[in-house]
């Protein structure tokens, strides 16, 4: 029991020294890393651009009032009409920020730890590759070599990838945790899946607006609220999600050549017709019901007798 | 999430559940024979029939219903995860929407218009008959312009219920909801709040024995002839049928 207290023992010293070590160096134990979770599905420290802007020395590009209004709540920014906001929103595509659920000072920690992991991410970046950064037109061609493969990977994937994953969608075969199919919130114009839901955004053209990587990360850790509720639990596994990127890219593909189905108005008129129907039943169920009086038949007797 | 959330999603529910456990309570053991619905003429066979009972037949299976994907939410998503028992679901859902729909303005004209009924209506009868009328007209705007909700009510508004019963709330789905669900879910919790407040309790105490019971015949005691009026229908001619 005394043993780590006692200033001469060197093995109590090297593990105290060890844990401090880890504590300090794990990027857990920094304050906002734990929020900064939801961030990294869209965006990288020194990585480069996701779905969004690569968010190295961000502090030092944008005022820090403005970070955490737009962090707060982007799309209240973009719609009172801020010039750098909508700048950012048209330049990815329109993709909505979602609302970070953070109180200020949890924003304000966040931001903290970005400029606090940009400086490692960088150092990292740097000491992992020793060659001069690529020239701008080198990078993206890179990017779009890195491109090229993983879309011809998918595309090799395919047909019973992409079996699997309108089948995942629609919720034929099931995921194997039991999390809820996609087609419970989600549409895709497509006629291999029928009845998709309309809670959340329309993923026809999902792949054409976020990419391979985009799709694959927001289906394995969505930034929304909602979607991480549903599957907070019940996670999809690797396979799962490849099938659906590779799904959501043929739909994409062939979105032009689908002839898409109304399930809102079918909704309507089922419900119509079906409602007819239960007070029709109604109707025929009690056909014998006493409609007057308990003494209308012996009144009208009466009447009739005079 | 803002103070409005934590208003709505997590006070709200507990001042319901302690109103309603507290009134509920109370109000049967200070007025036990409140505990009933005041008399709707309800076996008056011409227009009540058409509201009252499909009314009650609607708003049983809808109240079933969610009641049921909120207990078995993992049920509920194993049945819809096939589309077509999905959609014959939220068919059939929607169906009953608009049944209790149709029915609940059906009662509330009749109500209005019917001097026998306005004689015994009090003004909570108003106040839960409109809030039931708010609540399915948002529950059939729900079914249709959020579908599919009895998927996404099982993955996420059930998760949502279940932490307000294990005291330990988890807002962030609910907050981040659109206002119309948010809504229905806040009519929910209001009905919750002034049921002990309503006609609502007669739920209670709903006579469910009657359905098995053998029947009952019942047959005046009176002698019909010695109380009758001789100076309305017979003052003439004297009846010769009893």
């Amino acid at each position: 029991m005394a043993a780590p207290k006692d200033p001469a023992n060197p093995a109590g010293h090297t593990i105290l020294v060890l844990i401090l070590l880890f504590v300090a160096a794990s990027p857990l134990a920094q304050p906002g890393a734990d929020d900064y979770k939801i961030c990294a599905a869209c965006h990288t420290i020194g990585g480069g651009r996701l779905i969004g802007p690569d968010l190295a020395g961000i502090g030092e590009r944008r005022s820090h009032e403005w970070l955490v209004s737009f962090i707060a709540s982007s799309q209240t920014l973009i719609q009172a009409g801020d010039a750098d906001a909508v700048a950012v929103f048209e330049e990815y595509n329109g993709m909505i920020m979602p609302d970070a659920m953070l109180s200020r000072a949890e924003i304000e920690s966040v931001l903290a730890y970005i400029a606090g992991s940009g400086d490692a991410g960088a150092a990292q970046a740097t000491a992992a590759t020793p060659q001069a950064p690529p020239e701008p037109a080198e990078a993206s061609e890179a990017s779009e070599a890195s491109e090229a493969s993983e879309a011809s990977e998918a595309s090799e994937a395919s047909e019973a990838m992409v079996e699997l994953g309108s089948d995942l969608f629609e919720g034929t075969v099931r995921f194997e945790e039991g999390g809820p199919t996609c087609n419970a919130c989600h549409d895709v114009k497509n006629d291999a899946v029928m009845g998709g839901g309309i809670l959340a955004r329309e993923l026809t053209t999902v792949f054409s607006r976020m990419g391979h990587a985009g799709v694959k990360v927001m289906i394995g850790q969505a930034p929304f609220p909602v979607m991480q509720a549903a599957y907070e639990d019940q996670p999809l596994t690797e396979t799962e999600i490849n099938a659906l990127v590779a799904f959501l890219q043929r739909a994409d593909a062939e979105h032009a050549y689908q002839q898409p189905r109304d399930y809102g108005i079918g909704l309507l008129s089922s419900g119509v017709v079906g409602s007819a129907i239960v007070f029709g039943l109604c109707g025929m169920a009690w056909r014998g019901r006493k409609k007057e009086s308990v003494n209308q038949s012996i009144y009208d007797r009466q009447t009739k007798s005079q | 999430m803002t103070y409005l959330d934590t208003l709505l999603f997590v006070a709200l529910p507990y001042v319901a559940i302690v109103v309603f456990l507290v009134g509920t309570i109370g109000r049967y053991t200070t007025a036990g024979f409140s505990i009933t619905s005041l008399s709707a003429q309800f076996l008056e066979g011409r227009s009540g029939f058409w509201g009252t009972v499909p009314f009650h037949i609607g708003i049983l299976i809808l109240f079933l219903g969610h009641l049921f994907i909120f207990l078995f939410p993992d049920l509920a998503l194993l049945w819809n995860s096939n589309p077509v028992r999905l959609i014959i679901h939220e068919g059939i859902a929607f169906t009953f929407g608009l049944v209790v729909l149709v029915a609940i303005v059906g009662l509330l004209i009749r109500r209005w218009t019917h001097p026998r009924l306005r004689m015994v209506t009090s003004p909570m009868d108003i106040a839960i008959e409109l809030m039931l009328l708010f609540q399915v007209v948002l529950g059939c705007w729900v079914a249709l312009g959020y579908r599919w909700g009895s998927s996404w009510f099982a993955a996420d508004l059930s998760p949502y219920l279940w932490s307000i019963l294990s005291l330990s709330p988890e807002t962030d789905a609910i907050a981040a909801m659109p206002w119309v669900i948010k809504l229905h879910v806040v009519g929910a919790f209001i009905i919750v709040l002034i049921f002990p407040f309503t006609r609502l309790v007669h739920f209670l105490v709903a006579p469910l024995h009657y359905l098995w019971r053998p029947y009952q015949v019942v047959m005046w005691y009176w002698d019909r002839k010695k109380i009758r009026r001789a100076d309305t229908a017979w003052q003439s001619t004297r009846p010769h049928n009893n």
